[in-house]
C-alpha cells in the first residue's frame, strides 16, 4: 500500500513533495477510502436487508394446546445463516429441518456453525441457537403454552459477513390463539336471584321389568349453556319426567325459556311442572282413552278417529293451556310482563299396549321431538318446529295465538308404533348443533349421527341409572358458536 | 355454524400517508388481538379487509380470527370509494353463506368504512350495487375534516366523524370497532337475531362523534 502511494506521488509530484503535504494527502486519502468502504459495507447490508424484508415469510397462527410445526427456510445465496429469537415464552422450540437428500446438505456450513452461542433476550443465559442455512431450514415446533401476539426476531448473516459486521434482523409477528374453551368462564348462578334454578340437573326414571318383559326407562339432563355460564346467568331450560307405575303411562316435558326473556327460567319451569301435573291427573284412570286407543289399533291405516283427537285435544291440549294459564297467573302475581316468561314446550305422553306403543304429543317453539328406531332406520318427527325462515322467530307457549283450536290441533300429534329405539325430546341447544336446520330434522342419517354420538358416552342399557350422569357429561359436547342451554330427555 | 362476517373498508389514498396509515395498521392489529381474547368473537366473527386508493382490492379475504394474518397496508393514490362498495357487494355474494333448507346461513355482515376524503370515482355505481345487498349494520367513519359526512350519509344512516386523523383518535375508533364486533358476536349468539342499528353497539368514545 505504502509503495503504491509513493509511486503515485512520484508520478504526480515529480518535483518532490514536502513532508507536510505528504501527510495531509495521506490523511485525506485514508478518510476518503474509509468513508467509501463504510458506504460499501452499508450497501451490502441494505441489499441483504431489502432481500430479507421482501421475502414472503409467514408463520401461520398457532393455538394453545395444539401441536405446531412450521418450516422456515430462506433459500437465498446471499443469506448464509439465520436463526430465530423470542420463542422462549411460547413453549415452542426451533430444530433443524431434516433434509433427506444428503447430497444437497450444506455440510461445511452446518458443521462449522451449527451451534452458535448467542445472547437470547428472553433468557439471561447463553443458549445454543439452531442455525438455518440455504439448504437446511428451521422448524418451529412444539405445544404452545401461552396465547398472545409475540414479536419474534429473525436474525441473519449475509454473504461476506465476518466477525465484527452487524448481525441483521427482521421482526416477525407471531400469534398464538387461546383455546376458545379456556376463555369461557363458569360462574355459578347467584342463589339469591328471583326464581333461582340449579345450573344443571339430571334425572333417571327406572321402570322395572314385569311379566311383559323389559320396560323402557327415561333419562334426562339439562345444563346451562356456555354463554350463560360465562356471565353467571341462570339456566333457562327445564324438563319434567313422570311414570305411572300402576298403569304404565309415561309423561315427558321439555321446555326452553327464551334467551331474551328476563324470567323465562320460571316460564319453562311452570310449563313443565304444570303440563306434566295436568297429564298425570288426566291419566290416572284413562279408561275411555285406552279403549279408544285399542279401537284405533285395530283400525286400518289412514283411518281417522275423531274421538281420539278429541281426547288428545282435551288431555294434552288441556295440559298446554293449563301451563299457559299458570304462567299468566305468576305474571299477574309478580306484576311482570308475559313476554318475560316466554318459553317453548315439548310434551309427550305414551304407553305400551299389547299391540305396541301409543304416543301423543304437543309441540310449541323450536327444538325437536322424534320417535327414532335404529333397526328400521325409521324416524317420526312429532310435529314441526316453529322456526320460520329466520332463526329466532319461534313461537312461545306464552302467546295467546297458540291456543286457537286450529293452532292446538296442528300442534298435537298421535301415533301408533310397533316399537322404537327411543323417543327423544330436546331443546334447540342440542338440536341446533346436530341438525342445524329444520329440513335436516327429517333426515334419518342426522338422527343416526346423534344417536351414535350419545351412545359413545352414555350407556343406555335397561335400568342403568348411572346414565343420567353420563348424559349430563355428554351435554358438554363442543360445538363452536353453539352456546345455548342444552336439555335432552330420552325414553328408551 | 353461523358466522358473523365483518368487512373493514379502509381508505389507503395518498392523504392517509404517514401517521394516519400507521395508526390504521396498528388499529387493525389491536382489533384482531383484542377480538381473539373474546370467546364469542373468536368463535363467531370472521374478518375481511378491503382497501381503496386509486382502485379497490380485498387484501384479506373473509378469514377466521384465529388464522388472520396482519396484511401490509400502504397509502398512495386517490379515493375509489365507489369501486370499494362494488367490490364489497361482489365479495359478500361470494363469501357470505345464504340460508337454505339444509344450511343455516351466516349472520348479516357488519361493515365499517373509514375514509379521510371525498370519493374520486363514481360513487353512485358502486352504491347501487351495495344497496342491493343486505347488511346487519354499516358504519361509515369520516376521519378528519377532509371527508364529507353528507356523502357518507348516502351509504348509511350510521355516520361517525373523527375530529382529526391523528394516531390517538384513529386508535380509539378501532377500539370502538373492536368493542362493537364483540357486542355484535354476543348479540347474535344470545338473541339469535342480526345486529340492526347503532343503538345495539357500545357507545362510541368521545373522539368518535355520531353525525346526526
Amino acid at each position: 500500500m505504502k509503495e503504491l502511494l509513493e509511486k503515485i506521488f512520484e508520478n504526480i509530484y515529480s518535483n518532490g513533495l514536502s513532508e507536510e503535504r505528504y501527510c495531509d494527502i495521506k490523511e485525506f486519502i485514508s478518510e476518503k477510502l474509509i468513508s467509501e468502504y463504510n458506504d460499501y459495507v452499508m450497501n451490502r447490508e441494505i441489499v441483504a436487508k431489502n432481500k430479507v424484508n421482501t421475502l414472503d415469510i409467514v408463520l401461520p397462527n398457532a393455538k394453545v394446546g395444539d401441536y405446531y410445526s412450521q418450516l422456515l427456510k430462506i433459500e437465498d445465496e446471499e443469506i448464509i445463516e439465520y436463526w430465530i429469537e423470542g420463542l422462549k415464552k411460547t413453549g415452542l422450540e426451533v430444530v433443524s429441518e431434516i433434509v433427506l437428500d444428503f447430497q444437497k446438505e450444506d455440510n461445511t456450513m452446518v458443521q462449522g456453525s451449527a451451534n452458535l452461542e448467542v445472547f437470547d433476550n428472553d433468557n439471561i443465559e447463553c443458549q445454543k441457537q439452531v442455525i438455518g442455512t440455504k439448504n437446511k431450514g428451521l422448524v418451529i415446533k412444539g405445544n404452545p403454552i401461552m396465547s398472545g401476539d409475540f414479536d419474534l426476531t429473525l436474525k441473519y448473516k449475509y454473504k461476506g459477513w465476518f466477525d465484527g459486521c452487524n448481525i441483521l434482523e427482521r421482526k416477525l409477528r407471531f400469534a398464538i390463539n387461546p383455546d376458545p374453551r379456556s376463555l369461557w368462564k363458569d360462574i355459578p348462578t347467584d342463589k339469591n336471584i328471583k326464581f333461582y334454578k340449579d345450573d344443571f340437573v339430571s334425572e333417571y326414571v327406572t321402570v322395572l321389568a314385569n311379566d311383559k318383559g323389559l320396560q323402557k326407562d327415561i333419562v334426562a339432563a339439562s345444563k346451562r349453556g356456555r354463554s350463560h355460564a360465562h356471565e353467571g346467568k341462570a339456566r333457562d331450560d327445564d324438563f319434567k319426567l313422570y311414570h305411572n307405575d300402576e298403569n304404565g303411562w309415561y309423561i315427558i316435558a321439555v321446555a326452553d325459556g327464551a334467551g331474551s326473556a328476563k324470567y323465562s327460567r320460571k316460564g319453562s319451569e311452570i310449563a313443565c311442572e304444570t303440563s306434566v301435573e295436568y297429564c298425570k291427573q288426566a291419566l290416572q284412570m284413562p279408561t275411555e282413552l285406552e279403549e279408544t286407543i285399542l279401537e284405533l289399533s285395530k283400525a286400518e291405516e289412514g283411518y281417522s278417529n275423531r274421538s281420539i283427537s278429541t281426547l288428545i285435544y282435551n288431555i294434552i291440549g288441556g295440559a298446554a293451556h293449563k301451563a299457559h294459564r299458570a304462567i299468566l297467573d305468576v305474571v299477574k302475581a309478580n306484576e311482570d310482563q308475559v313476554r318475560d316468561y316466554a318459553t317453548t314446550l315439548l310434551l309427550a305422553i305414551c304407553k305400551k299396549f299389547d299391540f305396541g306403543w301409543f304416543v301423543a304429543s304437543f309441540w310449541v317453539g323450536d327444538g325437536a321431538m322424534c320417535i327414532y328406531d335404529k333397526e328400521r332406520q325409521y324416524i317420526k318427527l312429532l310435529g314441526t318446529p316453529d322456526g320460520g325462515e329466520y332463526a329466532g322467530q319461534t313461537r312461545f307457549l306464552t302467546m295467546p295465538e297458540i291456543f286457537t283450536p286450529e293452532s292446538i290441533m296442528s300442534r298435537l300429534k298421535y301415533s301408533i308404533e310397533e316399537d322404537f329405539s327411543a323417543l327423544i325430546l330436546m331443546t334447540d341447544g342440542v338440536s341446533d348443533p346436530f341438525f342445524e336446520t329444520d329440513a335436516n330434522l327429517n333426515k334419518v342419517e342426522k338422527w343416526n349421527e346423534l344417536w351414535e354420538n350419545i351412545n359413545k358416552e352414555v350407556d343406555l342399557t335397561d335400568d342403568n341409572s348411572e346414565s343420567k350422569n353420563q348424559l349430563l357429561n355428554w351435554l358438554d359436547f363442543w360445538s363452536a358458536g353453539n352456546h345455548d342451554d342444552r336439555t335432552i330427555a330420552i325414553l328408551y | 355454524m353461523r358466522r358473523l362476517p365483518v368487512y373493514l373498508l379502509l381508505d389507503t389514498s395518498g392523504s392517509m400517508y404517514g401517521e394516519p396509515i400507521e395508526a390504521v395498521k396498528n388499529g387493525v392489529q389491536v382489533l384482531v388481538s383484542t377480538l381473539r381474547q373474546d370467546p364469542y368473537a373468536l368463535e363467531t366473527a370472521y374478518l375481511s379487509i378491503i382497501t381503496f386508493d386509486s382502485s379497490a382490492q380485498q387484501i384479506v379475504p373473509l378469514t377466521e380470527l384465529s388464522t388472520f394474518q396482519q396484511p401490509n397496508i400502504e397509502a398512495n393514490g386517490c379515493t375509489a370509494l365507489g369501486e370499494a362498495l362494488a367490490l364489497l357487494a361482489a365479495k359478500v355474494d361470494m363469501e357470505v353463506t345464504k340460508t337454505t333448507a339444509e344450511v343455516k346461513g351466516d349472520w348479516k355482515p357488519l361493515v365499517f368504512i373509514m375514509t379521510d376524503g371525498e370519493p374520486t370515482d363514481d360513487l353512485n355505481k358502486g352504491l347501487a350495487e351495495f344497496k342491493k345487498r343486505k347488511f346487519g349494520m354499516v358504519v361509515a367513519c369520516a376521519a378528519g375534516q377532509g371527508a364529507n359526512t353528507d356523502t357518507l350519509k348516502k351509504i348509511t344512516e350510521c355516520v361517525v366523524q373523527l375530529d382529526t386523523a391523528d394516531s390517538a383518535t384513529i386508535k380509539s375508533f378501532f377500539k370502538w370497532v373492536s368493542a362493537s364486533v364483540s357486542a355484535g358476536s354476543m348479540k347474535v349468539e344470545e338473541t339469535c337475531k342480526d345486529v340492526g342499528g347503532l343503538s345495539e353497539l357500545p357507545p362510541p368514545p368521545p373522539e368518535v362523534n355520531i353525525v346526526v
